[in-house]
């Protein structure tokens, strides 16, 4: 295998390995199948585009989250434009607690979606969220608190 | 049970399989990798990081001095490529740590700038230091950002980092303003690569110490042939330190399940030192056998007696695994710096461009 074909190689088995990450974290903030699948190309275009150098894999994860936020915000800032969704956009979840927490989710205000996910499904403490993020810890642990109080009052019950 | 209902419901959550596809070919077709069709762009940024080295070795240590000494001497090398650079010469101190922007270059969308970091007190900064993840870097613009170090000097206790911003659509970043922010790093770093583990392999057992966790990360060759699509996996349940390859790193079990050996890694300090590390089997005719995948779990996540833990598995029987011997290679650090370093500075085109 030439160089090139190796670099290429490599490339498709980060998508591979972190496919599942960069594909929840993007639907966890737009909710949207279609939304999410642009995403998650733009990401690993950008990947492509840049080629960073890590010095481990939790660094190259953690570049992979800041990117998928960044372009779930660039999602946003044009979201204004879009007046459809098309019908089969969402996921029918197993759970009927499940589909109701979905759309609570839809609910709650964009900017707390990455902390949410990160924390609760990454496994991140608000530390290391602060980090990938790159703000303060103290702001990580503010949007955590006003995102449970509102998921507390749209669910009717402590989270 | 929000947090039970979050993770079932994302773990339902995966992209088609013709969307991983479809970005693959999109990748292969369409776009080459930087790294691999850029070899001009990279052999001239490793002229000038040579020429940033060969600077900071000649220079001498009195930073007031340095700074003029460096585009002397950049001169000298390449007139071409000292012009390219805009003296920046933002400094702040704390903890007794000096952190400099040295100088910028803008060309076409990127924007590459050299910082220095510099111990005046002790020999916190050394050649292995490395700003881990706890760099920031604020820009008014939509970019990515990559940091590494490529020189250290010894006798001014001096490290410099190589800044690569590249800005992502249109924007003219001319006159942004840049913050340049660390918080801490890591330094005195040690290795141990390719060493024999002091483990009989022939006296592992069947494991029945198991538990279920929950994975906050997970790679391997063979992932996705051994993996579901939840994060639960079946690992040994931690116990106290087997062996210790390096100091740092303790092997806290070992054992099969399921007809496969799993070895457990266990660090306290892989937040704060980075710690880590990754085993192999060679066999007696020296064959290597990586392992099939590995997964990773916390325990006391938010406590002071946390720990993280990486459990390596490989498909081999148990019959076989005597003939086999564990190696692995380790890496940890064995100081960590705290300070806030902060520099502001506008990225200004040379004149000269």
């Amino acid at each position: 295998m030439d160089f090139e074909s190796q670099c290429t190689a490599t490339i498709a088995s980060v998508v591979r390995e972190y496919a599942d990450m960069v594909y929840r974290l993007a639907f966890a903030q737009v909710r949207s199948k279609s939304d999410a699948d642009d995403i998650f190309q733009e990401v690993f275009l950008r990947y492509v585009r840049n080629n960073p150098a890590f010095v481990s894999e939790e660094h190259r994860k953690a570049w992979l989250i800041r990117v998928t936020i960044n372009c779930a915000k660039k999602y946003w800032s044009s979201a204004w434009q879009r007046n459809t969704v098309p019908l089969d956009d969402n996921y029918r979840f197993l759970m009927p607690e499940e589909n109701e927490l979905d759309e609570v989710l839809r609910k709650l205000a964009p900017k707390y979606r990455s902390v949410i996910h990160l924390y609760y499904y990454e496994g991140y403490s608000i530390s290391e969220i602060g980090k990938i993020l790159s703000i303060k810890e103290s702001t990580v642990r503010t949007q955590l608190t006003r995102a449970r109080t509102q998921l507390s009052n749209m669910l009717k019950g402590e989270i | 049970m929000f947090e039970k209902t979050y993770k079932s419901m994302n773990d339902q959550i995966t992209p088609t399989p013709s969307l991983v596809a479809d970005t693959v070919k999109l990748i292969q077709s369409h776009h080459r990798p930087k790294g691999c069709k850029s070899r001009p762009f990279y052999r001239r940024l490793f002229m000038i990081a040579a020429m940033l080295a060969l600077c900071i070795v000649l220079a001498t240590p009195v930073l007031a001095a340095r700074i003029p000494a460096i585009y002397e001497l950049m001169y000298l090398v390449s007139p071409e490529v000292a012009q390219l650079f805009m003296p920046v010469q933002e400094a702040c101190e704390d903890n007794g740590i000096r952190m400099e922007v040295v100088s910028a270059y803008l060309h076409d969308n990127t924007a590459e700038i050299y910082i220095t970091l510099q111990d005046l007190t002790g020999d916190r900064v050394d050649e292995t230091t490395d700003l881990f993840d706890s760099y920031s870097i604020h820009r008014a613009f939509d970019s990515s950002a990559t940091c590494q170090r490529v020189g250290y000097d010894s006798e001014s206790k001096t490290a410099t980092f190589l800044i690569l911003i590249t800005e992502w659509g249109d924007h003219d970043i001319s006159g942004s303003k840049l913050t340049f922010s660390v918080r801490e790093f890591i330094s005195h770093k040690t290795s141990l690569e390719d060493v024999p583990v002091d483990i009989n392999l022939a006296r592992v057992e069947e494991s029945s110490a198991t538990q279920t966790i929950y994975a906050v990360g997970k790679s391997g060759i063979n992932l996705s042939k051994y993996t579901s699509a939840t994060n639960d996996f079946v690992v040994l349940n931690p116990g106290m330190s087997i062996c210790a390859p390096i100091s740092g790193l303790d092997v806290t079990a070992i054992g099969y399940i399921d007809g496969m050996l799993h070895i457990q890694l266990a660090t306290s300090e892989k937040r704060t030192l980075d710690n880590h590390g990754y085993f192999y089997l060679v066999d007696k005719d020296g064959n290597q056998t990586q392992y099939d995948y590995s997964v990773s779990f916390i325990e006391g996540m938010d406590s002071n007696d946390r720990m993280d833990y990486q459990e390596f598995v490989f498909d081999i029987p148990k019959d076989e695994i005597g003939d086999y011997t564990l190696y692995g290679s380790f890496y940890t650090s064995g100081l960590h710096t705290e300070g806030r370093w902060q520099v502001t500075f506008p990225l200004m085109v040379s004149e000269d461009n």
